[in-house]
């Protein structure tokens, strides 16, 4: 008969590790099992000489295995070591595709057939997936790679790469310098790649730089080792077999995201959204009895966690009730709630309080507390002001609040009590907050973030439903008919849609019929219409504002386009209801009309002023539309000193977070690269330790906690964030005019290797007084940082 | 002289030149001390001739030795990023305005007595130094528009890269033309680089070498095809090649100019300086003169 194992762990990263050592520890009979050919691929696949981080520092270490910041061979070594220490019965090449059965009688079967038995499973796959290989024979040769570290290794190689993402991209651009490259694209075109790379391969391919090879297929991969080079590459091409003799294979396909096999083992995903994670119990059971989950894949991204639930995971298997590691960190949260005693009952006493929070497991909800604050305001503290850029979201759990806001130009105040929630439109459309809230008596709060709340909405259905339900109510009462009763507006919400839409989308088009008024929720859009054959921009229109009531109010067919300048969200407002509303309140009716007339005005103006159109095009082009704040030239003043930059490089550690030269320019409207703060950052998607915040300004900052993974350089679509090291040492201008040496505004002495790289981006200079410096240090003024707003939306009152 | 953006919207107006900085303030300033300056001098009529000597000499002689030093701190202004006292748009604006009114201010102060001396000396480096400012206000006018204008929508790194790329490209094709046309391309390749320090791009840069070498070659290409009239192919293909250089020649001016307007807007500063620092020791001997030898 085959061993049963009590616990089958599956990945061997911090969270699988730190599991089988515990369970090591314990004497139980364990089996670790890991696809790759080394313990902890994640970590092993960063890049060379990465400085690894252990945040948060707050949260003490609970494994048999150590861990402490330092760099990646550092610790990948320890590990090996520690794992061998603790004789953790461990396989590599061992990937597990399929896993069936139950508590008690798992079996899960590996990639080469074999079937392993087991009592309980502990999945700890993280969220990396599966590198995709070419899938052809000779996929694993010698000289193929999936990943590289050092573009600068290689020199008059030719070299292909297989690809058409951003990976794909960089790596051929990197490598064209001093090899010959080819690259292979699948498909006849790269859009799947940032705007900047699939300009900038285009280039290269065009100029020759780099060889492309479209809608290919890769076939085999052949050894010819007394040949030079000595591998060659078939392909099935659109017009037949083609081989492509080379040194080097450089596959980056992209992985498979781990969700399809996590599913097929028969757990439940709780949205279709990509973010999306199992949930899991206190004790990180899944919905499938006797299969738990702990570490990324359950929403934990740092390592220290991931660990943390490798230990606890096999004490509650174990049947042992131990604390979680962070117990301390949440009792020191609660402290400042009246009446504390303890953590258990504090959670309970949330969840019965605030009704948003009730469909939470109990693992789900202390995450979120651990993320949130809990707040006492003093009666009439102000939480937010109108107006400014925050994005948290706020639970009353006790007392009340009150929000203010103006209505053509009359100042309202509406009072929240117990159990209500507010701050879900600045969530959602990623602009300024629309009121000010103060608390009221006894107003206790929990302060939650823009991630923690986003992680939640996508992973709890319920909590979405409620916050989308909240937020249309708000809008129409706010945007709409402030003055009409609740139950008349029921109608009105229940035929309520919300559509989102690609940047580029249409939301409707000249000519047609009428089917509602569109409610922006997040995003932007244009407004055209086609004069002389061709689309003329006429105005944009941002999340808060509303569209298609021309020809709603008229009955007469759209009389322009609407565009998503970048990714839209819009409710949809059906017109029998909407109608209904407008003969019954004059109110609305009014504002209705006024609005109307001034749309029609603004769109007169816009039509004789054609220039502009062209302009509001090109910034759109440029992603302005999601922008808050946005560096533009004027080209016609620029004297091409630099003085911005050097600005920026003093202000900034000897790293300037701009590029004056690079970016696009129209007529003599240049924008260079440098951060637009967008309303909907990309480069907060995936940051492991939460590290950039937006402050009430509006700036989009990155703190300390940066653990230099890269994620935001990668995910920021406008090139805009480099990683690399401060100087402490600012130059002294007095020596550099007497002696000479390092002249203020130029680059830092280049660093040590093992300092740690950090992302470095624009922070609009928050931390000085004066404001931007490359602005304030442009001799002739060609400089400016403007909100696209201020710049673009034609002024209106209502 | 600046065409505005076409945008009409009230956020642009707060954008604005330094010449125009809070509409003309320090044009209104540099005004009203001139008409001060002015009254101040023909106002006092001290017996005998006027000159540097009088109450008002020596007003209007402290007035322009500060004025020379607020002048002057622009170096260090411009390189105190830090700084909160005004910005550096303001400063150049200020800059600009009152070193003009210099001209007259200090040509009051002496009561434009004029000799071989050390005074004078000051009095002419300090008209140097404005007129050098003069022309560079002037070409900070004009330039940037044409930089713009040169460069379509290449940036100089992009412009040059493809340059070597039309180079190899067409050193392919003149292989296949014939060996003395690749013989020729290759030559005028291999002595022509582009950029260089400071001093060639002021004195003739390489650029302009090169874009001499590929005037000369297309012209040694258009000879060469009119001796090919029989052969069809080869004619097609140097007619290629034609193109190819056509291209490189009209890039390698682009490059050319751009380096050129580069180079204008930075080497009048390198007089400016220079300059100022010469008016700075001419004015320490000056005053240490005037309170030494009285
Ligand atoms: C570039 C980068 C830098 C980072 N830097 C830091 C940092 O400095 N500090 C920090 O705290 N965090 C950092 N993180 C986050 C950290 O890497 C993750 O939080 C951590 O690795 C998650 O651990 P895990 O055990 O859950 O999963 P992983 O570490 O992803 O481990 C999963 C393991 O499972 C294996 N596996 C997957 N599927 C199967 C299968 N079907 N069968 C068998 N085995 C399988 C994989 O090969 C892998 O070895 C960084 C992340 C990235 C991407
Ligand atoms: C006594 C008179 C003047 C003195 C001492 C003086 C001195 C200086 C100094 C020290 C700089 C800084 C250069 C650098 O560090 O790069 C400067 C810059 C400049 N000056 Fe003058 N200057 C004088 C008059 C003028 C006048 C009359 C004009 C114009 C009409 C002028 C126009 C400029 C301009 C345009 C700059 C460049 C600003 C920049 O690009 O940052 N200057 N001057
Ligand atoms: S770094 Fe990029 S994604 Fe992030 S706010 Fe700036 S421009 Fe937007
Ligand atoms: S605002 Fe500050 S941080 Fe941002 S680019 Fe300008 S100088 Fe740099
Ligand atoms: S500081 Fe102003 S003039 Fe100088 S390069 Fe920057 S934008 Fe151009």
């Amino acid at each position: 008969m085959e061993t049963i194992f009590k616990i089958a762990i599956v990945g061997s990263g911090p969270a699988g590790l730190s599991a089988a050592a515990r369970a090591a520890e314990l004497g139980l009979p364990h089996i670790l099992l890991e696809a790759e050919a080394h313990l902890s691929n994640t970590i092993y696949r960063y890049q060379k000489g990465k400085f690894v981080m252990a945040e948060p520092s707050v949260l003490p270490l609970r494994s048999p295995i150590s861990f402490a910041a330092g760099r990646r061979e550092q610790i990948l070594e320890t590990w090996n070591i520690e794992a061998r220490g603790h004789r953790i019965n461990h396989r590599l090449h061992a990937e597990v595709t399929a896993i069936s059965g139950g508590r008690w009688a798992f079996s899960l079967t590996l990639a080469d057939g074999e079937v392993i038995a087991a009592e309980h499973v502990v999945l700890a796959i993280g969220l990396q997936g599966n590198i995709r290989k070419l899938g052809c024979p000779g996929d694993d040769a010698e000289f193929v790679q999936y990943q590289l570290d050092d573009p600068d290794a290689y020199q008059n190689e030719q070299i292909v790469v297989v690809g058409a993402g951003d990976a794909a991209i960089e790596n051929a651009l990197a490598l064209s310098g001093h090899n010959q490259v080819t690259i292979i694209n699948r498909r006849g075109e790269f859009d799947r790649a940032k705007g900047a790379n699939n300009a900038a391969i285009l280039k290269a391919i065009e100029t020759g730089g780099v060889r492309c090879i479209y809608n290919a297929e890769v076939a085999a991969v052949e050894q010819t080792p007394r040949a030079n080079p000595p591998g060659v590459l078939a392909l099935n091409t659109a017009t037949g077999e083609a081989h492509v003799p080379c040194h080097r294979i450089i596959g980056r396909l992209g992985a498979t995201p781990p969700r399809k096999f996590v599913e097929s083992c028969g757990v439940h995903f709780p949205s279709a959204d990509p973010t999306s994670l199992p949930a899991v119990s206190a004790t990180y059971e899944s919905n499938v009895p006797g299969l738990y989950i702990i570490g990324a894949l359950a929403g934990f991204p740092l390592i220290k966690q991931a660990m943390n639930q490798g230990y606890e995971v096999v004490e509650f298997i174990e049947g042992h009730d131990v604390a979680p590691a962070d117990e301390p960190l949440l009792r020191q949260k609660f402290r400042t709630l009246p009446g504390f005693r303890d953590v258990n009952a504090a959670l309970q006493l949330i969840q019965q309080r605030v009704p948003v929070l009730a469909p939470l497991t109990l693992l789900q909800l202390r995450e979120f507390m651990l993320d949130s604050e809990i707040r006492t305001p003093a009666p009439g503290e102000v939480i937010f002001e109108r107006n400014d850029y925050t994005d948290s979201f706020y639970s009353i759990v006790d007392g009340d609040a009150e929000v203010e806001f103006e209505l053509e130009g009359q100042p309202r105040t509406v009072k929240l009590g117990a159990g209500e929630f507010f701050g879900e439109m600045s969530l959602i459309s990623g602009r300024r907050r629309s009121a000010t809230v103060r608390a009221g008596h006894g107003c206790v709060l929990v302060e939650t973030p823009r991630r923690a709340m986003n992680k939640l909405i996508h992973s709890v259905a319920a909590v979405k439903r409620v916050v989308d339900e909240a937020f249309l109510r708000r809008a129409i009462e706010s945007g709409i008919a402030p003055d009409v009763p609740h139950e008349a507006l029921a109608e009105l919400a229940a035929t309520a849609n919300l559509l989102s839409f690609k940047a580029g989308d249409v939301l409707f088009k000249e000519g047609d019929a009428s089917d509602g008024v569109y409610l922006i929720r997040r995003g932007s859009a244009t407004i055209s219409r086609t004069m002389a054959g061709r689309e003329v921009v006429l105005a944009y229109v941002t999340a808060g504002q509303s569209v298609g009531e021309m020809s709603l109010m008229s009955d007469t067919p759209r009389s322009a386009t609407v565009r998503a300048a970048v990714a839209l969200e819009a409710i949809r407002l059906a017109p029998a209801p909407f109608r209904g509303l407008l003969v019954r309140y004059p109110a609305v009716r009014g504002r209705m009309h006024e609005q109307f007339r001034q749309r029609v005005a603004q769109n007169i103006d816009a039509q004789r002023q054609s220039e502009r159109g062209g302009i509001i095009g090109f910034l759109m082009a440029q992603g302005v539309g999601e922008a808050t704040d946005v560096l533009l030239i004027d080209e016609s003043l620029c004297v091409r000193c630099d003085q911005c930059e050097k600005a920026c490089t003093d202000t900034h550690g000897g790293v300037s977070r701009l590029d004056r030269e690079a970016g696009p320019t129209y007529q003599n409207l240049h924008v260079p690269t440098s951060c637009r703060h967008c309303e909907h950052p990309h480069c907060m998607k995936d940051c492991p330790p939460d590290a950039i915040r937006r402050s009430p300004g509006g700036e989009v900052y990155i703190t300390d906690a940066c653990i230099g993974c890269g994620n935001c350089e990668r995910n920021c679509p406008y090139g805009v964030i480099h990683m690399g090291v401060e100087t402490k040492s600012q130059p002294s201008l007095w020596r550099w005019l007497v002696f000479g040496g390092r002249e203020p505004g130029t680059e830092g002495p280049k660093v040590h290797k093992d300092v740690a790289k950090k992302a470095a981006k624009c922070d609009m200079c928050k931390g000085l007084p004066g404001g931007p410096a490359c602005v304030r240090a442009c001799p002739t003024g060609a400089a400016l940082r403007v909100s696209p707003e201020s710049l673009l939306r034609a002024t209106r009152k209502a | 002289m600046r065409q505005p953006l076409p945008i009409a919207n009230p956020a642009f107006k707060r954008h604005e030149s330094f010449l125009v900085h809070q509409r003309f303030l320090y044009l209104k300033v540099s005004l009203a001390l001139c008409a001060a300056a002015l009254f101040a001098y023909f106002y006092d009529d001290p017996a005998g001739a006027r000159s540097g000597n009088s109450l008002t000499g020596y007003s209007l002689g402290v007035l322009s030795a500060l004025l020379i030093l607020q002048l002057a701190w622009m170096g260090i202004r411009k390189r105190r990023y830090r700084s909160r006292l005004g910005t550096v748009r303001g400063w150049a604006s200020a800059h600009v305005y009152l070193g003009l009114s210099l001209a007259l201010i200090a040509g009051l102060h002496c009561a434009f007595q004029f000799g071989w001396n050390v005074h004078s000396l000051a009095y002419i480096l300090l008209l140097l130094v404005i007129a050098s400012g003069v022309y560079g206000t002037v070409v900070y006018g004009g330039t940037p528009a044409q930089i713009t204008a040169n460069r379509g929508l290449l940036t100089r790194e992009a412009m040059i890269i493809e340059l070597e790329q039309l180079n190899e490209q067409s050193l392919r094709v003149a292989d296949a033309v014939n060996p003395e046309v690749h013989r020729r391309l290759l030559h005028s390749i291999s002595h022509a680089h582009i950029g260089g320090g400071l001093r060639t791009q002021v004195f003739g840069p390489e650029a302009a070498r090169f874009e001499e070498e590929a005037v000369s070659t297309v012209q040694f290409m258009a000879s060469q095809i009119a001796g090919m009239e029989h052969a069809a192919q080869k004619a097609e293909q140097a007619r290629g090649l034609m193109d190819l250089l056509a291209q490189r020649q009209d890039l390698a001016e682009r490059i050319n100019r751009d380096i050129r307007l580069h180079a204008r807007m930075q080497v009048w500063l390198y007089l400016h300086v220079p300059l100022t620092c010469a008016l700075l020791a001419a004015v320490i001997a000056h005053i240490t003169s005037v309170f030494l030898y009285r």
